[in-house]
C-alpha cells in the first residue's frame, strides 16, 4: 500500500510539473516587436531618440513580466535608412526570418506608405510613430496600420485653429500669408485662411505673398511684410524654404516684431538650437512632454528616460514610447497576444499614455491626439528654450471629418 | 506707407541689387570677351557657396574662418573654372550660341549632381559671428547687418573690375577684345591664354558672389536654377560686357522687385521679365552695351 500511495504521489508530482511546466512554456512565449527606423538618412535624428524611449518602455513592461505579464518584448532593430526600397525589404525579413507580430515603423511617410501593404500582406501589426502623412490611413486603409502621431492635415489645421484662438486672444486685427508658389503651400495657406475667416470673421488678410518654390533672397519680402505692419503673419513654407526665410527674418529681428504662428519646431530643435532660435516666435510641435508633465506617466516616463540616457526626450522619443504602450493596451484588452485579436482591440481603444487618455479613430485607426503650438520662450528650468502659453488642439478639434475621408477613398477606387 | 518703410525698401533692392551684380558680373565678363553665354556660371556660384562651407568647417574656431572661406571660396572655384575653360570651353569657342548653351548646360547639370556627391543633399548652414547677427539701423531702416559687407563687396568688385579695365595693360586688352577679337590676335597678343584668364576671373567672381551668398541662408541644391534666370535679365537689361550696365541692371532689378513686392506681389518677377523683353525688342545690346560689336 505504502508503495502504491509513494508512487501515486509521485504521479501527482510528476503531472503537475508536466502540467506547469505546460504553462511555463507558455508564459515564455517572447512578443516579436520590430522597430523598423530610419537610423541612418535624414531620419536619424529623429530616429535614435525613437528607439531609446521604445528600448525603455519594453524594459519597463519586461520588469513586470511582459506583455499580460508574461510575454516578454524582444526587439528587433532595423535601419531603413529612410528609403521605401529599404524599408520594404527589413521588414519583409524581420516578419519572414524574426517572426515578428507588429513592427514600429518609419520617420518618413514614404517608408510607412510602402511598409503599409506588406505589414497587412503578412497580419502584421503596423505602427507609425514618427511619419505623418494623412494618407497612411486615409487612403486604401489597411486594418493592421495604426497611426500615433497627429498627422499632416491635423497638424495644418491645428496651426491655423491655434493661430485664430490667438488672434482672438491678442486682440489681432491684421494678418498677412506667406506661402511657397506650389501646390502644397498654395492649398495650405488656402486652407488657414478659410478656417481664420470662418474662427475671426473680423480679421483682415492684407496681402498675400507666394515667393517661389526655393527662392535663396527673401530680403524684399522680409522688409516689405515688415513695412505693412500687420498683426501677425502665417506661414507655409517647408523645408529648405522655411530655413532660408527663418535665417533671413531673424537676422532683421523680424520674429521680434512680427508674430508668425506655425512653424514646425519640435523639442529637438529647441535643445540642439537653444543658442540661435528665434525667442517669441509661436511655432507648432507634435508631443512635448513639457505640455504633460501633470501626466503621472508622463513625469514619469521624463524621469526615466533622463536617468537612463542623460537628456530630455524630444516629441519622437515621446512618440516611440506611446507606440509601446498603445500596443501594451491592445493586448491587454485582447487578453492575448494574437495579431489578429489585437489588431480588433485596438480599433476604436482608448488608451492611457503620456499626453492622456486618447482614442484611436475606428474609420482610420488614427489616434485622436493633440497638436501643440506656443511661444518659444527661455526656462530656468531648462538648458534650452520651451513653449509657453501652449494652445493644444485636441485631435477632436483638427480631424478631417469622416465624410471627406469617404469621399476620399472613394475617388481613389475611380 | 512712411518714408522709413520706403528707405527700408530700397536698402532690401539695394543688397538684393549688389548680390544679382556679384553673379551677373562674371556672366558679363565672360560673355563680353568670348562671346560665351555661360549658362553654368549659376551652378559655379552654388559650388563657391559649398567650398566656403568647406572652409568655413575646416577652420571653424578661428575668429577669421568666417571671412577667409569667402575669397577662399571664389578661389577654389577659380581653379574649377580654369581647368573647365581648358579641358571643355576652349573647344566650343567657335560653335553655334545654341550649341553653347546646351553644353555648358550639360556642365551646369554635371556640376550639380558633383555637388551632390561631394556635399550630399542635407542643407549647410554656416554660424555668422555674433557681431553680424543682429539687424542695424539707417535713419531708422533695419538692415541686415551682414550686409553692409555685401554691399562693401559688390562695390570693391564693381570698383576694382573698373580700375582692371581702365588702367591695366590686360585690362585694355580685355576691354578691345570685347570690341574685336582678331584685332587684338592680330596685334600678337595670344587671345586663347587672354580667354582661359578671363573665364577664370568670371569664375572667381562666381565662386566668391556663392561665397558671400552661403551666411544669408542655408545653402541648398538647386539655389542655382533661380539666380540664373535673374542674372541673365541683368546682363541683357545692363549690355552684356559692359561693367557700368552689370551695375545698373543689377541695381534697376533688385529695386523693381524690391518695390513691386511691396505693391503688387504677384507682379515683382513677371515686371522683370517684362522690362527684360522690352529692352531686348528696342535695344537688344542692352542699356550700356554696344552693337558694334563684332
Amino acid at each position: 500500500m505504502n508503495f502504491r500511495k509513494t508512487a501515486a504521489f509521485f504521479v501527482t508530482v510528476i503531472t503537475c510539473l508536466f502540467f506547469f511546466g505546460m504553462t511555463g512554456a507558455k508564459a515564455a512565449e517572447p512578443y516579436h516587436l520590430g522597430v523598423a527606423l530610419g537610423l541612418t538618412g535624414t531620419g536619424a535624428l529623429y530616429s535614435a531618440d525613437q528607439v531609446e524611449a521604445i528600448k525603455l518602455a519594453a524594459e519597463e513592461i519586461n520588469a513586470k513580466g511582459g506583455f499580460l505579464g508574461r510575454h516578454k518584448i524582444e526587439l528587433f532593430i532595423r535601419d531603413t535608412q529612410t528609403k521605401p526600397d529599404v524599408g520594404v525589404r527589413e521588414v519583409k525579413d524581420l516578419i519572414l526570418r524574426d517572426k515578428i507580430k507588429a513592427v514600429i515603423n518609419d520617420y518618413s511617410s514614404a517608408v510607412a506608405m510602402a511598409v503599409k501593404p506588406i505589414a497587412q500582406e503578412y497580419k502584421v501589426l503596423h505602427i507609425a510613430a514618427i511619419s505623418n502623412s494623412e494618407n497612411i490611413t486615409k487612403i486604401n486603409p489597411s486594418p493592421y496600420t495604426f497611426q500615433v502621431v497627429p498627422n499632416s492635415y491635423m497638424q495644418a489645421k491645428a496651426a491655423a485653429v491655434a493661430t485664430a484662438k490667438m488672434a482672438k486672444l491678442k486682440g489681432w486685427k491684421e494678418y498677412i500669408t506667406i506661402a511657397s508658389d506650389y501646390e502644397w503651400g498654395r492649398s495650405t495657406q488656402a486652407e488657414a485662411v478659410k478656417i481664420l475667416k470662418e474662427m475671426v470673421p473680423n480679421l483682415t488678410l492684407k496681402k498675400e505673398f507666394c515667393p517661389r518654390l526655393g527662392e535663396a533672397q527673401y530680403t524684399s519680402y522680409i522688409t516689405g511684410i515688415m513695412a505693412l505692419k500687420p498683426d501677425f503673419v502665417y506661414g507655409s513654407l517647408a523645408s529648405n524654404d522655411n530655413v532660408a526665410w527663418m535665417e533671413q527674418a531673424k537676422t532683421y529681428g523680424f520674429f521680434d516684431k512680427i508674430a508668425y504662428p506655425g512653424s514646425l519646431i519640435s523639442v529637438t530643435e529647441l535643445i540642439l538650437q537653444a543658442k540661435t532660435l528665434p525667442r517669441n516666435l509661436i511655432a507648432l510641435t507634435r508631443a512635448p512632454f513639457f505640455a504633460h508633465l501633470d501626466i503621472p506617466m508622463m513625469a514619469d516616463f521624463v524621469k526615466n528616460y533622463r536617468a537612463k540616457y542623460n537628456k530630455f526626450p524630444s516629441d519622437w522619443a515621446v512618440l516611440g514610447y506611446d507606440a509601446v504602450y498603445a500596443l501594451k493596451q491592445g493586448v491587454e484588452k485582447a487578453k492575448t497576444i494574437d495579431t489578429e485579436k489585437v489588431k480588433d482591440s485596438m480599433k476604436g481603444l482608448t488608451v492611457n499614455l503620456t499626453r492622456g487618455k486618447l482614442t484611436f479613430r475606428t474609420i482610420d485607426n488614427q489616434l485622436s491626439c493633440s497638436s501643440y503650438v506656443g511661444t518659444i520662450t527661455d526656462d530656468p528650468k531648462y538648458p534650452f528654450p520651451i513653449y509657453k502659453d501652449i494652445v493644444e488642439v485636441k485631435g477632436s478639434e483638427s480631424e478631417r471629418p469622416e465624410s471627406e475621408i469617404l469621399e476620399a477613398r472613394k475617388a481613389a477606387k475611380k | 506707407m512712411d518714408i522709413t518703410s520706403l528707405f527700408t525698401q530700397f536698402l532690401s533692392g539695394l543688397t538684393y541689387g549688389t548680390i544679382l551684380f556679384l553673379v551677373a558680373a562674371g556672366l558679363s565678363l565672360i560673355f563680353g570677351v568670348m562671346n560665351i553665354l555661360n549658362f553654368a556660371h549659376a551652378a559655379l556660384w552654388l559650388m563657391g557657396a559649398y567650398f566656403s562651407y568647406t572652409f568655413w568647417s575646416w577652420m571653424q574656431g578661428n575668429s577669421f574662418a568666417f571671412w577667409l572661406s569667402i575669397p577662399l571660396a571664389g578661389l577654389a572655384a577659380a581653379a574649377v573654372g580654369w581647368v573647365m575653360e581648358v579641358v571643355l570651353i576652349k573647344r566650343i569657342y567657335k560653335r553655334e550660341l545654341y550649341e553653347q548653351l546646351l553644353i555648358t548646360y550639360c556642365i551646369a547639370l554635371i556640376i550639380s549632381d558633383t555637388i551632390k556627391l561631394t556635399w550630399g543633399v542635407t542643407n549647410k548652414l554656416i554660424v555668422r559671428p555674433e557681431m553680424i547677427r543682429k539687424p542695424v539701423f539707417i535713419f531708422g531702416a533695419p538692415l541686415d547687418s551682414y550686409f553692409i559687407f555685401v554691399i562693401l563687396a559688390g562695390a570693391a568688385v564693381a570698383i576694382g573690375l573698373w580700375w582692371f579695365l581702365k588702367y591695366t595693360r590686360y585690362g585694355h586688352i580685355v576691354k578691345a577684345a570685347v570690341y574685336s577679337r582678331e584685332m587684338v590676335g592680330a596685334l600678337g597678343i595670344p587671345i586663347p591664354r587672354i580667354d582661359t584668364w578671363v573665364f577664370t576671373l568670371g569664375i572667381f567672381l562666381a565662386g566668391f558672389a556663392g561665397g558671400i551668398q552661403a551666411p544669408i541662408g542655408s545653402i541648398t541644391l538647386g539655389m542655382d536654377t533661380a539666380i540664373i534666370i535673374q542674372a541673365f535679365c541683368v546682363v541683357v537689361i545692363g549690355g552684356f560686357g559692359s561693367l557700368l550696365g552689370t551695375l545698373v541692371g543689377s541695381l534697376i532689378v533688385g529695386e523693381v522687385f524690391s518695390f513691386t513686392i511691396l505693391f503688387w506681389p504677384e507682379g515683382a518677377m513677371v515686371l522683370i521679365f517684362v522690362i527684360t523683353a522690352a529692352i531686348l525688342i528696342v535695344r537688344p545690346w542692352g542699356l550700356f552695351g554696344t552693337p558694334m560689336r563684332t
